[in-house]
């Protein structure tokens, strides 16, 4: 009898437990998703431009998303944001797959030192460099246009080795070496043997690429300062808040925001399996 | 398939641990050998040095007639089957074993046709289309096997292919592996840490420990007549006891002490005709090594041999269906868990062992013919296969030296008092002429030495050769360099020393030298390399240049060298060379004289024609000079 009646005091207490935890939970994701709901239901607001203090709409419409295709630059600047993202994210993969596989498989004068620069250069903020690598471009040319901005972005992807690097890690290298006995040089144990055993990690570099320059505000404001040929979204979009244009731009800027976050929405859902499998292998071996 | 050679060849790590330490070894066409040891013996690394996905630090490499040190792995004609398989994840066992066919441009027929013939020899036709994850730990050993024989290389490299099997599955393999060698014909190396699978595998085994050959041998020989305490008790199960002990001549029998406990054997003397003589004399500790199959249970064994008894109290049994191990102590401690210095352990058949149980005291007969011994200090065997001398007790008259019933007349470097004496004669210095006359009983060819076992004056001795020696009467004559003659345990005279042993550097120096060309002066910059030996300094020949930077790398120049040199790779004299020294004394031969020439603190012994006293100058061949960096002990050139 006291054996059940201690088994039954222990699924109540798990129970209460289980819904303390999910009360907080929800609360928890209600918050954090408050912010996409009102944005969502701004977008579709018909009655007025400006903002408002109340979040459901008193009249649906899709006028705000016409109007963001047809009395703005908003196309160009979607244009330009996936031009920069696409780029960057087949430059940038490739870079850092062969930094990773060099620092993972190669032993060289130097690796550990310039494992620990990478490192340490990688501690300070990136911003910290935005005034001189602008002047370097002024100096080659290269400001208010995106071919500046697709540069600054591409040439610092080797330092982000680290999780690609833990990934080829966990690939026995035994099979390198089975590959070089077999007849194979460098190159083609990389592409042959170890690039598709390495697809989550390809894609997960792909995508990280890809998601760097889509929402980038800081680089992208200052590369293209003042020419709106050359923005991207974001910097275009933030200039729908500006005093002048908030009371007739706001809805817009919603619908816009609604807009951009629907590409990487359907990415991320079409490729979640390889995305938490490249996380979770680099993780392994750091 | 191809001779595989590797010379002196040395494995240093960057930050200075020595992996592996000069392995030198030839293998044959089509044979099986197998790299044993234990954990960090170098076996694996030495394996990986052939098939190239290692740097070698020095040394030589050659497969076939080609020296392959820096030759890429995929240019040396090797197959490896790894630990791990280290099958291609993402490709089927077709594909697998079809890749080194791809990339070696082969027709898709081809392709097709060896994939094939390779999958029916492996019994593995039905799993061409899987993948390897589909498959169990023997299939994809026998695919990774596959993959390695599809391309028919000259030398298969095998680095512990079943240590991931389980034990049934590791039999069946290693079965299978054996008839493969056999159906191939190709060189097989095998590296394992298991002494079963070496055992029944190898033509030949290397034993490896800390990155040393300890023996190379047959698997019977390793067994039977293992070079040290390491190999023997590396080899076999369970493990050979060991004791320590003495030896004790006394006339024709040898009394064996045991130092830890009060027990005593005595063994005729013909069983130790081969044991080096320093270790009867009862002063010199040795260890006694027996297997457990060769301490006698038997009552009627024991009641033939009482002398070589002992007496054992038994501490547990292990059962193993037809035999039962038997673990005790000879000194009665049975209530200790770990080994002592006196455990032992023996087999007998499972119906005595059914009779023994703890706490019996039984009786013990040691196999005297199957006694093993080592040096105490050095693990070293102390009675080798091929023995390296012979003692004889004899007499000099008149500068004749007798010893059973042949006369040598000394030279005068050996100039002897007349009185007894004893001599130790190595069994290569017999020569095969002269007046003197022994019989021949026996040869024996032992690791391609042959061996003779000679008769004279009613003793048996060896004596190495090179020559085709029949057995029968023969003429026996002696180099007297080699020989010692003691008289009363001291010695009197010792043998040519044959190794000269000097310190030095490789020097390079920029030299600015002043150039007439054209009709104008120019002043031109050049690098001299110069060899420093001792006092005297050479210009170092190209060849010897290369040889050196080669084995030692650009660090040559900064490392304390030291060369090894014969007595007749240097000549002293008058004005023979640029080291000087002087004449401590000259040791004639009658057909050969000698100077032993003090250089520094060292003895340089050089062969002269002139009687030679006072200052002299050293010439050495530099091509016989064997350069070692002293640092590490490795030899560079």
């Amino acid at each position: 009898m006291s054996r059940n009646n201690r088994l039954r005091s222990k699924k109540r207490a798990e129970s209460a437990a289980n819904t303390f935890i999910y009360i907080l939970l929800i609360l928890i994701s209600a918050i954090w998703l408050i912010p996409f709901i009102y944005l969502i239901f701004q977008a579709f607001r018909g009655e007025s431009t400006g903002m408002v203090n109340y979040i459901f709409p008193r009249q649906w419409s899709l006028k705000n998303f016409v109007s963001l295709f047809t009395k703005t630059e908003f196309l160009q600047w979607f244009a330009n944001t996936l031009i920069i993202a696409l780029v960057v994210s087949v430059f940038q993969t490739i870079i850092v797959l062969m930094v990773s596989y060099t620092l993972s498989r190669m032993r060289f004068r130097g690796r550990r030192f310039l494992m620990n620069l990478i490192l340490v250069l990688g501690m300070f903020p990136g911003f910290m460099s935005m005034i001189a690598v602008y002047f370097v471009l002024k100096l080659i040319g290269l400001t208010q246009n995106i071919v500046g901005l697709m540069l600054i972005y591409v040439g610092s992807s080797g330092m982000g080795y680290y999780i690609a690097k833990g990934y080829f890690d966990t690939i026995p290298r035994a099979l390198d070496e089975a590959a070089r006995i077999d007849g194979a040089n460098r190159r083609t144990v990389f592409y042959q043997i170890i690039l598709p055993m390495a697809k989550p990690i390809v894609i997960y570099t792909t995508l990280m690429a890809f998601m760097a320059p889509w929402g980038d505000y800081m680089f992208a404001s200052l590369i293209a300062f003042g020419n709106t040929k050359s923005y991207n979204v974001a910097v275009g979009l933030y200039t729908f808040l500006d005093k002048e244009h908030i009371v007739n731009y706001f809805t817009r800027f919603c619908a816009g925001g609604v807009i951009i976050a629907i590409p990487i929405t359907i990415l991320f859902m079409l490729l979640q399996k390889y995305y938490v499998a490249g996380v979770t292998g680099g993780a392994v071996k750091g | 398939m191809a001779n595989l050679s590797l010379k002196h060849v040395y494995k240093v790590y960057p930050n200075g641990t020595k992996a592996v330490s000069d392995f030198t070894m030839e293998i044959g066409d089509k044979e099986f050998i197998v790299f044993v040891g234990p954990s960090g013996c170098g076996k694996s690394t030495t394996l990986r040095m052939i098939a190239g996905l290692e740097d070698i630090t020095a040394g030589e490499v050659s497969i076939g007639d080609l020296i392959v040190n820096d030759v890429e792995p995929k240019d040396r004609d090797i197959a490896m089957v790894f630990q791990n398989y280290a099958l291609y994840p993402h490709m089927s066992v077709y594909e697998n074993m079809a890749f080194g066919l791809k990339l070696r441009n082969l027709s898709n027929e081809e392709i097709h046709k060896r994939v094939l013939e390779t999958a029916e020899v492996l019994g593995i036709t039905d799993y061409l289309d899987r993948k390897p994850r589909a498959m169990s730990g023997g299939q994809r050993q026998r695919v990774a096997l596959g993959r390695a024989i599809v391309r028919n290389p000259k030398v298969f490299l095998l680095d512990e292919p079943l240590s991931n099997l389980d034990a049934k599955l590791r039999t069946q393999m290693r079965s299978e592996i054996s008839k493969l060698h056999q159906k191939l014909g190709t060189t097989f190396i095998y590296v394992t840490h298991d002494q079963t699978e070496a055992m029944t595998l190898g033509t030949r085994i290397v034993v490896m420990k800390d990155g040393y050959i300890q023996q190379i041998d047959t698997p019977r020989n390793l067994y039977n007549y293992p070079d040290n305490k390491f190999v023997a008790g590396f080899i076999g199960t369970p493990q050979m006891n060991f004791y320590d002990a003495a030896l004790n001549r006394r006339g024709d029998t040898v009394e064996i002490c045991f130092l830890n406990t009060d027990d005593k054997l005595k063994v005729p003397y013909e069983n130790f005709l081969k044991v080096k003589p320093e270790y009867l004399s009862g002063k010199k500790e040795i260890i006694l090594g027996i297997r457990a199959e060769k301490v006698i249970c038997d009552p009627d064994y024991i009641k033939k041999h009482p002398e070589a008894v002992v007496s054992c109290t038994v501490s547990h049994t292990e059962e193993l269906g037809d035999e039962t191990l038997v673990y005790g102590d000879l000194a009665g401690k049975t209530d200790v868990v770990a080994d002592t210095k006196t455990s032992v352990v023996f087999k007998v058949d499972s119906e005595r062992g059914s009779e023994i149980n703890a706490g019996d005291v039984v009786k013990l007969a040691f196999a005297f013919h199957s006694l093993h011994f080592f040096d105490k200090e050095t693990d070293k065997s102390v009675s080798p296969r091929v023995p390296e001398v012979n003692a004889f007790d004899g007499t000099v008259e008149n500068n004749v030296l007798k010893i059973s019933g042949l006369e040598f007349r000394l030279p005068k470097a050996l100039e002897t008092a007349d009185g007894a004496v004893s001599a130790e004669i190595p069994t290569e210095s017999f020569t095969f002429t002269g007046d003197q006359k022994a019989a021949c009983i026996e040869r024996e060819t032992i690791l391609g030495n042959n061996l003779l076992h000679l008769e004279s004056g009613g003793r048996v001795f060896f004596a190495k050769t090179d020559s085709d020696v029949k057995p029968g009467e023969l003429k026996i004559g002696l180099d007297m360099k080699r020989i010692s003659i003691l008289k009363d345990s001291k010695i009197l005279h010792k043998p040519l020393e044959l190794k000269n042993v000097l310190y030095g550097s490789v020097n390079r120096k920029v030299v600015k030298k002043t150039v007439e060309e054209n009709g104008k002066t120019r002043k031109k910059k050049s690098v001299e390399f110069s060899l420093a030996v001792a006092n005297g300094e050479y210009q170092v020949p190209d060849e010897m240049l290369k040889r050196l930077v080669t084995g030692g790398g650009m660090g040559v120049f900064k490392k304390k060298l030291r060369f090894e040199f014969s007595p007749y790779a240097v000549r002293a004299g008058k004005a023979e060379g640029p080291i000087t020294g002087s004449v401590e004394k000259t040791l004639d031969y009658g057909t050969e004289r000698f100077a032993v020439v003090k250089v520094g603190d060292a003895s340089v012994t050089a062969k002269t024609d002139a009687e030679l006293s006072g200052d002299v100058r050293l010439g050495i061949d530099l091509n016989s000079l064997v350069v070692i960096d002293d640092k590490i002990d490795m030899i560079i050139a």
